[in-house]
């Protein structure tokens, strides 16, 4: 008898189909992982079995009872919990306040903290995690405030447990430490549901995997039987290179060059005597655990942020350390930021004007001050042909599309422009596998034509396939550089955690 | 020597009295504002609850029924506010300023038509003060006040519908996900907010003095919305910033003697306003979700 069994279920949404007789299935003590690009239907299906939607057909059996779940309230109590992406947490409560809300311990009229704190206490070392019930959520870091997340699940009695994009958000440490406990859970007996798109941690944690495409299932796999580059073309439904590496032919001279560059906050150093050169034709990746530095370089090095010190040269050209960003922009760096939400776009503004900024003040789309709005709408359309942004239209607001189809709009903006340089943070975060291989074929065009790009980003996986060298960051400073294909995983791990002798001052 | 005593003996007792109005008033701001929901329409409740007691008062004979039509009054006013911001949607700072333009436009019609008067209710009966030791002659409401402030502060901090209202005005989403009934919390909360609004008016028209005058409120509404963020959002700051508001107020009542323009000690408490809004309430966090409208 499965704990889950869903059967049938189809979901209409005004004018599309987002489930089409999707069939899903869990045992209990099972870590199954559910598999799609955004858009596929997982977070639809999941939603339906955490009541928040209403399925137009099928059937839901839990422990082989037929049910129908109305809301999420009957979902737990059914037995069901729900992870959501985007925490639902109260920052200024404490842990213990957080997890009993809405089933709050009571001492006749009164709320009773102590008990509370008492049984989260015991809950959480049950499951071998420590905390301090009494600490305000603000002072957690995201990893650990999804340890309460699942607390929350865990102290309502939950049995079959969903996740949703857990790992999406964590340092590849907290991801690590968020499989162990996984793996603690099915021990115990839990059902846990992994909705992602992240296929290596499918091949190391699941037990099972199904595929859902454009709201129907492709099948249901055992990872032991299959390939990430398999599960890849299931999910995508054509042939997807994975992790290909492709190193450049073409190598020139040196376009861009970092000297001394420092940074302090406060009288601590944020970036320390940090030297890196890109030349023509390269790919230089930077690599190591979010947090040592790579934010601050990346500000800096697009003029978001005045460095203490630094020598900055693209090509014979030297930025000056006052300049601002639109300096930067003129001198050909283009900047792909980390956070696309927050810096790459403006969420509530059309394609068409976000197909602009940072470049807006450029000749061709201004006469005397005034915007020409044909011109830009022709760019934007021209854009959006081109970097196959799906779209109805560029008036639509940027935030109304996909993370992957953003993500191209930015990048579609900064290689128009034909920059030098190219500053590329986090480039595929958040975004589905079609997207990240095109992507990265964008990028791997972008350095055959003699330009040079500086990668940022926590998928060190990313960082080994596309960049021709590597840079270790750790607390700010260089730890290490040299050819990619020079280094073993081992290495990497060990550098980036501050394996080898640093010469830091702390 | 004795004259400098008499006048802080004033001071301390007019200060009491002032802080009444206000404290009530922002104290029934916390409760919206935890749950979320921004009580910039506490001027009209408070209005509405100034008019309805004296009217109550004129019809019935009876303060206590005065009392009651005064926090009827708070009520209908605040539960317009709850179902245009919960229900519809509406933005608070338009819902709450609309309010507060369209009571004081009714009581002005109300006052003609009840009256025939632009200006002023005639006389009603008024609460009649209570002897306690110390303090001497005091009105009852300011026993009340003390009581509503610690109840308040209990049933904020100490009881799981507090937990509960807390949770709703950080993270609604947050709250519904775990089984909180989020609109009931909001609409509870604004109830309170209506009651207790409506009995600051209604001290103000049946207990401060004994008549309603039009635009009686003059602004205390909106001052307790400042002090509602001064006391951080919590009822025993309230009473703090009350306080601290009704000794502006009072010390109108010893400067005015002397050789100062009567405007510029008037203009006191409103430049205290301006200071709080200018230096103090900058480090104050108000609740996350304060005056958003969540989609469900």
């Amino acid at each position: 008898m499965n704990a889950v069994e869903m059967h049938g279920i189809s979901k209409e949404f005004p004018g599309v189909k987002a489930l089409d007789n999707v069939d899903f299935s869990i045992n209990k003590g099972e870590i199954h992982a559910l598999l799609g690009e955004n858009g596929a239907g997982k977070s639809t299906l999941m939603k339906v079995l955490y009541g928040m939607h209403q399925p137009n057909m099928g059937t839901i059996s839990i422990k082989g009872k037929d049910v129908r779940i109305n809301s999420p309230i009957e979902a737990i109590k059914l037995g069901i919990g729900m992870v959501h992406q985007h925490f639902m947490l109260v920052p200024v409560l404490t842990i213990a306040e957080n997890i009993v809300a809405g089933a709050e311990p009571k001492n006749g009229l009164f709320f009773d903290l102590h008990k509370a704190i008492s049984e989260v206490d015991k809950l959480a070392k049950d499951v071998g995690f420590t905390i301090d019930p009494r600490k305000k959520v603000e002072e957690l870091s995201v990893g650990e405030r999804q340890r309460i997340e699942i607390l929350k699940a865990l102290y309502r009695g939950v049995e079959i447990l969903i996740l949703d994009e857990p790992t999406a958000v964590l340092t590849p440490l907290e991801v690590k430490e968020l499989f162990t406990t996984l793996r603690q859970l099915k021990q115990k007996g839990m059902s846990i549901i992994l909705i992602t798109h992240k296929l290596h941690e499918i091949m190391e944690v699941s037990d099972k995997v199904t595929v859902l495409r454009d709201g129907k299932t492709i099948g249901t796999v055992l990872p032991k039987d299959t390939s990430a580059n398999e599960l890849a073309n299931m999910m995508v439904g054509r042939e997807v290179k994975m992790g290909v590496k492709c190193r450049s032919t073409n190598v020139g001279d040196k376009l861009f060059e970092v000297q001394n560059l420092c940074l302090k906050n406060g009288d601590r150093f944020c970036l320390k005597d940090i030297n890196l050169y890109l030349r023509k034709g390269e790919i230089l990746g930077i690599a190591g655990v979010e947090g040592n530095g790579q934010t601050e370089l990346i500000e800096v090095l697009t003029g978001l942020r005045k460095p203490d010190k630094m020598c900055l040269k693209i090509g014979e050209h030297e930025i000056s350390n006052n300049a601002g960003a639109d300096e930067f922009i003129k001198s050909g760096i283009g900047h792909i930021p980390e956070d696309r939400g927050e810096r790459g776009l403006v969420l509530d503004m059309s394609i068409k004007n976000n197909c602009i900024l940072g470049y807006h003040r450029i000749n061709r789309f201004i006469k005397k001050g005034i915007f020409l709005n044909n011109v830009i709408g022709k760019y934007a359309r021209h854009l959006i042909k081109t970097f196959k942004i799906k779209a109805v239209n560029e008036e639509i607001h940027v935030g109304t599309l996909s993370g992957g189809n953003q993500q191209k709009v930015i990048i579609g903006r900064i290689f128009a422009q034909n920059p030098e340089v190219v500053i590329a943070a986090q480039p595929t975060r958040g975004v589905d596998v079609g997207a990240i291989e095109y992507i990265h074929h964008k990028m791997i065009e972008f350095r055959d034509e003699g330009k040079a790009i500086l990668l940022i980003s926590a998928d060190l996986d990313e960082i080994k396939s596309l960049s021709d060298r590597i840079v270790i960051l750790y607390k700010g400073c260089v730890v290490a550089q040299g050819v990619t294909d020079d280094f073993t995983d081992t290495d990497l791990g060990i550098l980036m955690t501050g394996g080898k002798i640093s010469n830091e001052e702390r | 020597m004795g004259s400098l005593l008499d006048k802080i003996d004033i001071i301390l007792i007019s200060t009491i009295r002032m802080s009444v109005p206000i404290t009530l008033a922002a104290v029934a701001g916390v409760f919206s504002a935890r749950a979320g929901i921004m009580a910039l329409g506490l001027e009209g409740m408070m209005l509405a609850g100034a008019f309805c007691a004296a009217l109550g008062s004129y019809i019935a004979g009876n303060v206590l029924i005065g009392l009651l039509a005064g926090i009827i009054g708070g009520v209908i006013i605040s539960l317009f506010h709850g179902i245009l911001t919960i229900r519809y949607k509406v933005d608070h700072v338009i819902s709450g300023i609309g309010l507060n333009l369209l009571a004081s436009g009714i009581t002005t019609v109300l006052l003609q038509t009840i009256w025939g008067n632009r200006g002023n209710s005639p006389e009603v009966n008024s609460i009649s003060p209570i002897h306690i030791p110390i303090l001497g002659e005091i009105s009852p409401l300011v026993c009340v006040m003390i009581l509503v402030v610690i109840l308040s502060w209990i049933v904020i901090f100490k009881t799981t519908f507090g937990l509960r209202l807390r949770m709703v005005g950080e993270h609604p989403k947050a709250a519904s996900t775990v089984g909180i009934n989020v609109n009931r919390v909001k609409y509870i909360s604004v109830i309170i907010t209506g009651i207790l609004a409506g009995l600051s008016g209604a001290y103000l028209s049946i207990d401060h003095v004994n008549l309603f005058v039009r635009e009686m409120t003059a602004g205390r509404g909106y001052i307790a919305v400042v002090v509602n963020i001064l006391g951080r959002y919590n009822p025993v700051g309230a009473l703090g910033g009350g306080l601290l508001f009704g000794f502006a107020d009072s010390i109108q009542l010893v400067l005015s003697g002397d050789n100062i323009p009567g405007q510029l000690i008037q203009m006191i408490p409103y430049i205290v306003t301006l200071l709080v809004l200018m230096f103090a309430v900058r480090y104050i966090r108000p609740p996350a979700g304060l005056g958003k409208n969540v989609e469900d």
